[in-house]
């Protein structure tokens, strides 16, 4: 705990410097030639995707951790990883459904991604809410580690599920086959990728010195609850 | 295996599901609770003979999933009344095969109401599926079997939260995603004549993994 109170801001300042680099790239990207300039959106969607799902693998680790081992870090990076997996989701959704709008011309469409994408940010919900739900801490955290792993199951089936009944049941919907990146693309892609990695270090970083405060504080408050 | 674990899973699911027929109140209130989804249904789309044929599998699905949700939130309730739970997790057998009980006693009372309310729908809607009935109950069997064995578990994680039924259905509804797109679809197959054998495998696999997880889980999640 010690060490992330001290990388915590020096992250910040790397992400936000990271971040700036990586927008400096994304405006100097050529346009591309059938989605024009909304082609930029991609780069902020498709890094964001990347750390919803990374994160979830953190919280994978960090459940099974606590399974195992028991101890109160590994839960807090837990509770942490699902609120910072479900922020980046949630800009995942958003971001894709403003570049859905010129491109396929509407907001939602049922693709398989989108919809296993839907599903992942409910779960990410759904841990929150149990948490809230279970007033014993030692009860959510083992709740939300269990519930957690069966969600890690679960995914690729929704995943793979879905995709089925999109390809077996309609026409393949739009944005199958991924379409072909090259030279500059790549590259800000690439450092797009690096600045989200940072960031989403930086906000879990955060987000579990914040968890650990808010805990101590709830503590406090049981204690002098307590003793009068 | 034990024979004897297999008759507590046997006396677990008997006492669940006599308890229920003597009391009438999970089973009765899941009947009519998916009645009135019927009848809501019927006033929202107002479907022609034609269009019923097309909804009818979706109808049944979405209709089933929301009424196993009524059961599943009553599933450990007898034992939370009577701090029955602590008394059966006392007992000297693991804690899968007490999961495996319940899951089973869930199992009956849901499959029971399922295949009320196919032929419900079915005379309902207008819809003459009749001469696939058999194959439209062991897929309705399939899919009550994966959403009753996760939902027993959903439902011994959130024990004793408040507004627990909803909680369960934010955590229960997007896992069970796989078994509702195959059941409709399997459904739909069976209805028009299609192939329907990759569903089916879809709903096996996820079933064996998760019965098999879940017995695990739940000692996990009882264990002190």
């Amino acid at each position: 705990m010690k060490i992330l109170e001290k990388i915590c801001s020096p992250l910040g300042w790397l992400s936000l410097g990271l971040l700036g680099y990586g927008i400096w790239h994304v405006l100097n990207t050529p346009a591309d030639f059938q989605q024009g300039n909304s082609v930029a959106i991609l780069f902020v969607h498709v890094s964001a995707a990347k750390m919803a799902l990374f994160f979830y693998l953190v919280l994978v680790a960090a459940s099974i951790r606590y399974l195992w081992k028991k101890g109160d870090t590994a839960d807090t990076i837990a509770e942490a990883s699902v609120h910072v997996g479900a922020a980046f989701s949630v800009v995942t959704l958003a971001t894709g459904s403003i570049w859905g709008k010129p491109m396929w011309g509407t907001w939602w469409a049922w693709d398989a991604r989108l919809t296993s994408m839907l599903m992942l940010l409910i779960i990410y919900v759904g841990l929150i809410a149990l948490r809230g739900a279970l007033e014993d801490r030692q009860r959510g955290a083992k709740a939300a580690a269990i519930f957690a792993l069966i969600g890690a199951v679960d995914l690729p089936l929704i995943h793979f599920s879905v995709v089925w009944w999109r390809t077996l049941h309609q026409p393949a919907s739009l944005g199958n086959g991924a379409p072909k990146l090259v030279g500059p693309m790549l590259t800000t892609l690439a450092v797009m990728g690096v600045a989200f990695t940072v960031l989403g270090t930086y906000m879990l970083v955060l987000k579990t010195l914040e968890v650990r405060e808010q805990r101590r504080l709830h503590d406090k408050e049981e204690e002098h609850f307590h003793n009068g | 295996m034990d024979f004897r674990l297999l008759k507590v899973v046997y006396s677990i699911a008997w006492k669940d599901v006599v308890g229920d027929f003597r009391r009438r109140d999970t089973l009765s209130s899941m009947v009519f609770f998916s009645i009135s989804v019927l009848v809501t249904f019927q006033i929202g789309f107002d479907p022609d003979r034609q269009l019923a044929v097309q909804l009818m599998p979706g109808l049944l699905w979405v209709t089933a999933l929301f009424t196993s949700l009524v059961g599943l939130g009553r599933a450990f309730q007898d034992e939370e009344e009577d701090g029955g739970i602590e008394t059966m997790i006392l007992s000297p057998v693991p804690r899968g095969v007490l999961f495996l009980g319940k899951w089973l006693g869930n199992l009956f009372l849901t499959l029971v109401v399922n295949i009320i309310l196919l032929i419900l729908t079915m005379v309902l809607f207008n819809v003459d599926g009749w001469s696939h009935i058999f194959v439209i109950i062991a897929i309705l069997a399939l899919g009550t079997m994966g959403v009753t064995g996760l939902g027993v578990l959903l439902a011994a994680l959130t024990q004793g939260t408040r507004s627990r039924e909803t909680l369960l259905a934010l955590l229960l509804l997007p896992l069970v995603v796989p078994l509702l797109i195959a059941g409709v679809q399997a459904t739909a197959g069976a209805l028009t004549g299609g192939d329907i054998s990759p569903w089916i495998r879809l709903m096996v696999v996820f079933d064996v993994i998760y019965l098999t997880l879940a017995p695990w889980a739940f000692g996990w999640l009882v264990e002190e």
